[in-house]
């Protein structure tokens, strides 16, 4: 079969052809997450559920401080990590734009350095980060801390 | 590998018992057009998938499935964690509590469990592409009718949420078809399948 290199003709018939994302300049953190992307160009809202209406961070049941503070560090961590999701499937498809790998770049640095913060004041959230310590069996294992699915620690 | 992390991709923090929501919420976890369905589709289809950035985009989004997945059960478990006795016989929830009291199962609305006959791994790139470029528009349509008829803030947050997921999703799998009809030696994208002629004869 001879290698044909030449350019597929676009549109063509009985082909569906989708247009490329071009990047646009992303929201900010919280509100990338309250909108479920961090393209503003990629959110096409539903008229029943309009943008900017979600609260997100919640008013905590608790009084306690320690409660506050991890909240609030979890939300953080939350912000920076579903902005990599979005993003990280954006660069699945755009392998060499720049602005994405910078982004890309400059937030992962920041979710490592969040994950091990978080291990070391309230709780480890990922397997790698039960061990930033000393080597305690107190800090070992999924048992401290409240399940994701309680809503305790948004 | 899959490695667990100890959070939720958005936040759930429902404060309102409110069963009949639960049941009709727990449809994005074993229903048709599911997280989970969703999940097992697009993992199941890296393989036979010729463009390898392409088979990197199924395991990111079928991971993200995932996330999503946790996120549906824990609205479930917290829109019916205090369901009392009564509630139990009375709220539209009686036929799910007999069967599986407050346990998360994943079901559709209408009551069937989970199965794989709602998705499809055909092992032909731009039939797969296709296949879930509808399944993304198909769950964006539950999200829609669940955004319809639910009102409690708490719940429609990461409702939208997940709906916004679905758009994001169908522009990528859009562009993991352009990138696998480049990667097509010949014009006619129908003359072979490249995940099984792949000595094919011009």
């Amino acid at each position: 079969m001879p290698n044909t290199t030449k350019p597929i003709p676009s549109p063509s018939l009985a082909m569906v052809n989708i247009k490329k994302q071009e990047w646009c300049e992303p929201y900010d953190l919280c509100t990338a997450l309250k909108e479920g992307t961090i393209f503003p160009c990629l959110n096409l809202t539903f008229y029943k559920a309009p943008p900017g209406d979600s609260n997100v961070k919640k008013t905590s049941d608790s009084d306690e401080k320690l409660q506050l503070n991890r909240e609030s560090f979890l939300s953080k961590l939350t912000e920076v990590s579903f902005a990599l999701n979005d993003l990280t499937l954006y660069l699945d498809t755009h392998p060499t734009c720049e602005n994405g790998l910078t982004l890309f770049h400059t937030l992962m640095k920041e979710r490592l350095e969040l994950l091990a913060s978080f291990a070391g004041e309230f709780y480890p959230l990922t397997q790698s980060s039960m061990i930033t310590g000393e080597c305690d069996p107190e800090t070992y294992g999924w048992g401290e801390g409240p399940a994701p699915w309680e809503g305790a620690c948004i | 590998m899959f490695a667990y992390e100890k959070r939720l991709q958005f936040p759930i923090k429902i404060r309102k018992t409110d069963p009949n929501t639960a049941k009709l919420i727990i449809s994005q976890y074993g229903g048709p057009d599911g997280e989970l369905s969703a999940s097992m589709r697009y993992l199941a289809q890296r393989y036979a998938m010729p463009v390898k950035k392409v088979g990197g985009l199924l395991t990111d989004i079928g991971v993200e499935e995932l996330n999503h997945m946790e996120m549906i059960c824990s609205m479930v478990y917290q829109l019916t964690r205090d369901v009392s006795e009564e509630e139990a016989k009375t709220a539209g929830f009686d036929a799910y509590y007999i069967d599986h009291t407050k346990g998360l199962y994943p079901q559709a609305a209408a009551g069937l469990p989970f199965t794989a006959i709602e998705f499809q791994s055909k092992g032909d790139p731009i039939t797969d592409l296709y296949e879930n470029l509808a399944a993304e528009q198909k769950a964006r349509t539950v999200y829609d009718n669940l955004l319809r008829v639910i009102t409690d803030p708490d719940v429609v947050a990461p409702l939208k949420f997940l709906r916004a997921r679905e758009i994001v999703h169908f522009q990528r799998f859009g562009e993991a078809l352009e990138m696998t009809k480049e990667s097509f030696e010949h014009p006619n994208y129908y003359f072979m399948n490249p995940a099984f002629d792949k000595k094919a004869e011009a």
